[in-house]
């Protein structure tokens, strides 16, 4: 009986022990949250999660078990779940009706949760909902574009929001470019900003380009965005030969090769042909044999 | 298989035909225990190397002494080495072949085979030192052709193939030699080598048609491999000369590389000619003369390399541009210094000195100065590639101390070692397998020499009677008395 208690007690110790070892081992996590609303009025929480060992440095958390809540009140309701990429990111699409509090924001509360590499963690955002809407004539030869910033009071009416730093820029292929040297105005009362778009940024064969204002970055509104095309580019011509052969381009000049293949295959005609002479050698003394 | 024919007649009785050729093939019947024990450490150096190189692979380039800035280290300048070597091969084979100079006839064959082999590893080196040798696949199937990279790996291609065929072409008559011989002859791997004669020879029976064929590809193969020889050297110093780095950036490195490759190649020769004259006893072929000879062409190439060497460093340190200026000075008073003055006077402007008395080039004399110039070849090649690479046009800044410094550590040296290994198996697996004198071709010399001795005695004979005949009528036609005397001095 003593035997068995000992072998029992022994047994949860070493169980104990071991559990303790293993949280003992967690690394240590942290979460940063943004948030981007697209031209589609989609709204994207984005999660950057990082990862430390004790004496390490923070390092992106591979495979981080995350958890989306949105605060209803005092209540958190999970929006979704989702693992982190081999950089510790990922995001997640937040739903049309999100839950506004009575100062018109919305919260959001990012949980990394029961993950077994890494302890628990969490981050709240709390941002202010508001709409960005661009208008402009295509047509207009003075390139007067007006991005408006607009919020939805408590009883339902559309407000202007003033003094939000909006910036212009113009779509390229890898991503943004600020339209001009100045290219930040504030929202007025009425929410407008307007800027006065420059000349001769390329656009495509036909003049077209897309522009884009933006609200970068705000710690009220997170990153707002709207896009509109318009044909205020500088027309290019497509280029009839982009990449003309040359040494320092993608494809060799003809002369170049050209006088290496005449070089070396002038070499190694040579070897050909004695490979060949070689063979009659061989020929002739087969030949000898059999007569 | 019908008996060889030999062109073998008028050989005078201590060079008969039967004496050379049994003088080129007993050492390749011969397995004694020095080669035995020789192979054994060669062996084992290549094995050590071999496994440096193992361990270079299995934990990267990170394990040798190389880092961001020095990235072409002892490696690099081993293969341009190497490549000089090559040089020889078509200098005293295909230069003196061409210019008809037949007392090359008992060395041709050491120096193809000193190209043949420096090929093969030089070949290797730069594989060695890439961290990812797989990807060298990469240069065939995404190679751009206007890199000098890829004219590189063109050019040594094309010369080694024309290396091998140009070793190989003047053995066939041998190769012939060799397995009729085998037949009579005691010796090792026997069926091995009936086999391998067998294959080499490709039915070689002798006759006029196959002479005549064997001597115009040798004629082609001559006339092709200079120029491709030639090239291969410039292209080497193209992949230095055609960055913008200080020091590298010269017009004059195509040239300078290729006298430095025959400077190089041909002491290498002589050291290789002092070796199998002594191991294989063939004294009787490879003279004083020959020495004598070889140690003009080696001191008209280190003038040649000396004067390109003093243009390629006196012209920019009279201008010191600011990044050649580093540089320069680092080579001149700097770190480098003592490596670099050592190179100019005790490989360069020494071996002048000497190799200007008849007493210079002796065989010993130049067995030791050609010592000196390979060494300082080997030297020189590093000279060119490290000390550039650690004075970019940028400074360095901010960056680790092992960065800004660079010294070939064990797993570099080991390679390396094991690569020089590898060069002096092959030799040696050769020189017992292969005649190492062309004998046709020596014999064919020593018919040369019989028929001028033959002809400068029936000469001779000539004029002693046309003497005599003149001596008389002199006495009888003017009856003074005129001491006329047999050589014709009066």
């Amino acid at each position: 009986m003593n035997i068995m208690k000992i072998f029992s007690i022994t047994t949860a110790a070493v169980l104990l022990c071991g559990v303790s070892f293993a949280q003992a081992q967690k690394s240590e996590s942290s979460i940063q949250l943004s948030f981007s609303k697209k031209t589609d009025n989609s709204k994207i929480v984005n999660a950057l999660v990082m990862g430390k060992k004790s004496g390490e440095k923070f390092s992106p958390a591979k495979n981080a078990h995350i958890s989306f809540y949105a605060k209803k009140e005092k209540e958190l309701v999970l929006i979704t779940k989702s693992i982190t990429d081999g950089q510790g990111k990922t995001n997640a699409l937040l739903p049309k009706d999100l839950p506004l509090d009575t100062g018109r924001y919305f919260g959001i509360t990012v949980k990394l949760e029961n993950d077994s590499v890494y302890e628990n963690s969490e981050e709240e955002l709390r941002l202010k909902d508001v709409n960005l809407a661009i208008q402009l004539n295509p047509h207009d030869t003075a390139r007067i574009m007006t991005a408006t910033v607009t919020e939805i009071t408590a009883d339902g009416n559309v407000k202007g929001v003033k003094d939000v730093p909006i910036n212009f820029y113009v779509q390229r292929l890898f991503g943004i470019m600020p339209a001009a040297e100045e290219h930040t105005v504030n929202t007025n009362e009425k929410g407008e900003a307007v800027f006065s778009f420059p000349k001769g940024i390329p656009g495509d064969t036909a003049g077209n380009m897309t522009v884009v204002a933006r609200i970068d970055d705000n710690d009220m509104y997170g990153t707002v965005e709207s896009q509109s095309p318009c044909a205020w580019g500088k027309v290019v011509p497509l280029e009839k030969d982009p990449f003309p052969r040359e040494i320092w381009g993608a494809q060799a000049p003809w002369g170049l090769i050209i006088t290496l293949s005449i070089l070396y295959g002038g070499v190694w005609f040579c070897y050909f042909f004695m490979f060949f002479q070689l063979r009659k050698i061989k020929t002739e003394e087969d030949l000898t044999v059999n007569s | 298989m019908s008996k060889t024919i030999y062109p073998d007649s008028n050989i005078p009785a201590e060079l008969s035909v039967e004496v050379i050729r049994e003088d080129s093939l007993r050492p390749t019947r011969k397995w004694g225990r020095s080669t035995q024990i020789w192979l054994g450490c060669l062996l084992m150096v290549a094995g050590w190397g071999l496994y440096a190189y193992i361990h270079q692979l299995r934990h990267g380039l990170g394990e040798t002494a190389m880092r961001n800035y020095v990235s072409w280290g002892l490696y690099i300048s081993t293969f341009v080495f190497f490549i000089g070597i090559s040089h020889s091969g078509t200098l005293v084979s295909a230069i003196l072949r061409i210019t008809k100079q037949d007392w090359r006839m008992p060395i041709t064959r050491i120096a193809e085979l000193m190209t043949f082999v420096s090929l093969l590893f030089g070949g290797i080196m730069p594989i060695i030192d890439l961290g990812r040798p797989d990807r060298i696949a990469n240069l065939v199937i995404f190679g751009r052709v206007q890199s000098p990279l890829m004219w590189d790996v063109m050019s040594i291609l094309t010369y080694f193939t024309g290396s091998t065929i140009f070793l190989w072409l003047p053995m066939i008559p041998d190769m012939a030699l060799s397995r009729d011989r085998l037949t009579v002859c005691d010796s090792r791997f026997k069926k091995f080598r009936k086999w391998l004669y067998t294959k080499l020879a490709i039915g070689w029976t002798g006759s006029k048609t196959q002479w005549k064929r064997l001597e115009l590809v040798m004629t082609i193969m001559t006339i092709v491999i200079i120029p491709v020889a030639v090239s291969v050297h410039t292209v080497v110093s193209y992949i230095f000369a055609m960055t913008l780095r200080p020091g590298w950036n010269s017009t004059v490195f195509g040239p300078y590389f290729v006298a430095g490759a025959l400077y190089s190649g041909s002491a290498i020769v002589i050291l290789a000619m002092v070796v199998f004259r002594k191991l294989y006893h063939l004294e009787k072929y490879i003279t004083y003369r020959h020495f004598d000879l070889m140690g003009r062409v080696v001191l008209a190439l280190t003038l040649i390399y000396a004067y390109l060497n003093l243009n390629e460093y006196w012209i920019p340190a009279y201008k010191m541009a600011t990044a050649e200026g580093h540089l320069l000075h680092d080579l001149f008073s700097g770190s480098y210094s003592t490596a670099f003055w050592l190179c100019q006077f005790g490989t360069v402007l020494f071996p002048i000195i000497v190799m200007c008395f008849p007493k210079g080039r002796t065989p010993g004399m130049l067995a030791f100065i050609c010592s000196l110039i390979a060494v300082g070849a080997w030297v020189k090649r590093y000279l060119i590639v490290v000390p550039t690479l650690l004075h970019p046009f940028l400074p360095i800044q901010d960056v680790p101390q092992d960065w800004a410094q660079y010294f070939p550590n064990w797993v570099e040296w080991s390679v390396t070692m094991g690569a020089l290994s590898g060069i002096l198996i092959v030799i040696t697996l050769y020189a017992k397998l292969f005649p190492m004198m062309s004998i046709w071709e020596v014999v064919h010399g020593a018919k040369v020499e019989e028929n001028k001795r033959i002809a400068t005695e029936k000469g001779e004979h000539e004029e002693e009677e046309l003497l005599k005949a003149e001596s008389v009528h002199a006495k009888t036609s003017k009856g003074k008395t005129t001491i006329v005397m047999a050589n014709g001095n009066k």
